[in-house]
């Protein structure tokens, strides 16, 4: 793990290994120190399942959805391994329980997702957002940091949900001549999003969308193959992106909304 | 059942749990004389688990009933993608088609409701007014909250889900 808590697909790895090796290891190894007579009690051999159980569910809490059964292994480990066992049951019950943890870990990569990060998203831009931002912020330097403010509080309000002061911020942005073009175009998409969003109108016939050359500016490309509702749908995540991009990089003082919001616009980023 | 203007519905659990103890009261009775002189207190005790779950349902669907003129003033309609962490608390309405229905047996549903821009996981901790399927186009009126009160994704706490248009199957088409 990087000294920001940050953690790594090897760790996550070695983690997901222990899970059955852990298990099962514990087992086998309890079984030929039994045989050597050095084992009093079989039941010291679920050790390794106890602990297989406690790291299926931590890897189950540092997803964004929980697996509520991953994450009671550790109770039912306890309460299945509580009272000595012989041999043959003991054996029996944990063979089937380290299967069961096995199971339950191919459920969890499968069903659940890929882990967080592991950045603590309170205090950094987490990826892919921060190589956006990174990539489009230096359009923006040379912003003030009014400017800066402004555009910080469109997207916090629209994220909000308060679209009718997100439209009404978009229009007041627009109207200032500070920003460059495309930002200019950005809070235009915006108002005009915000403000059938909050007359819960559908999108209209044409829509007001960015050039061509704004493209480098622009988070996600659409496929030429979309269709129209992707296209509109689109070009809303793009404007919302790119004022978020100049806001992080005109205010600073900002940024603590910003980081609050981030998890917004990071599924704005890879929807 | 319907008691005053509240349309109780009692969870299939609860009935079995009472069906499963009538039938053990009614064996234990016949092969007991002690169970038979305490019959007094053990078949309203046997009911009891009837009325409480239909109690707390009442209470439950009254309480929701009172609630959906404000949700009905304070909502505000939004794309379900557009629903994230900033909005925890937000009462909002949103649109969509059931995609799939869960626990409805418990009398604690749970919806996934899409609109075209995604899906969310609709919550109600009662059951609802109408009887919801999949395929059916809804409107609900709720709030975001945390779908394990404190982490989890944004989920909607339901007050109400209402019917707008049935989808009709397939093979009612054919």
């Amino acid at each position: 793990m990087s000294g920001t808590g940050e953690r790594s697909a090897v760790f996550l790895a070695v983690m997901e290994l222990a899970v059955p090796l852990l298990s099962f290891g514990g087992t086998a190894t309890g079984v030929l120190v039994w045989d050597l007579g050095l084992l009093r009690d079989f039941q010291y051999a679920a050790g390794g399942c106890i602990l297989g159980s406690v790291m299926l569910a931590y890897l189950a809490w540092i997803r964004p959805r929980k697996d509520i059964v991953a994450l009671s292994t550790p109770v039912y480990a306890v309460v299945f391994f509580l009272a000595p066992t012989d041999f043959l049951p003991g054996l029996t019950l944990q063979l089937l329980f380290s299967a069961g943890l096995t199971v339950l870990l191919i459920r969890l990569k499968y069903r659940f997702g890929d882990p967080d990060t592991g950045v603590d998203e309170g205090s950094f831009l987490a990826e892919p957002l921060s190589t956006y931002v990174g990539r489009t912020g230096t359009s923006f330097t040379g912003l003030v940091p009014e400017a800066g403010h402004r555009a910080a509080v469109t997207f916090v309000r629209f994220a909000e949900g308060e679209y009718r002061v997100a439209a009404d911020m978009a229009r007041d942005a627009g109207s200032h001549g500070e920003y460059p073009a495309p930002l200019l175009r950005a809070f235009g998409i915006l108002r005009e999003h915000a403000e059938l969003l909050d007359k819960n109108l559908p999108s209209p016939a044409t829509y007001l969308t960015f050039l061509p050359v704004d493209s480098p500016l622009l988070a996600r490309s659409l496929a030429p193959s979309a269709g129209r509702d992707t296209a509109v749908d689109t070009t809303l995540d793009n404007a919302l992106l790119m004022v978020y991009s100049a806001a992080w990089e005109a205010s600073v003082a900002d940024r603590p909304h910003l980081l609050a919001c981030q998890k917004f616009a990071k599924k704005l980023l890879v929807s | 059942m319907r008691i005053g203007h509240v349309n109780v519905r009692v969870s299939i659990i609860a009935i079995a749990v009472f069906v499963f103890f009538a039938i053990l009261l009614a064996i234990a009775a016949l092969y007991s004389q002690d169970v038979r002189s305490q019959l007094i207190w053990l078949v309203p005790g046997l009911f009891m688990l009837l009325v409480i779950p239909i109690a707390l349902n009442y209470m439950s669907q009254s309480q929701y009933a009172d609630l959906v003129p404000l949700y009905e003033r304070q909502a505000r309609p939004v794309r379900v993608r557009m629903i994230n962490e900033s909005m925890m608390g937000k009462i909002v309405r949103i649109e969509g088609v059931v995609e799939q229905v869960r626990f409805q047996f418990l009398n604690r549903p749970q919806y996934i409701v899409a609109d075209r821009s995604g899906g969310i996981s609709v919550k109600m901790f009662t059951n609802p007014t109408e009887d919801i399927q999949k395929d059916d186009i809804v409107e609900v009126l709720g709030s975001v909250i945390r779908r394990y009160m404190v982490t989890g994704d944004p989920v909607i706490n339901c007050v109400s889900i209402r019917k707008k248009f049935r989808a009709e199957k397939k093979d009612e088409k054919s």
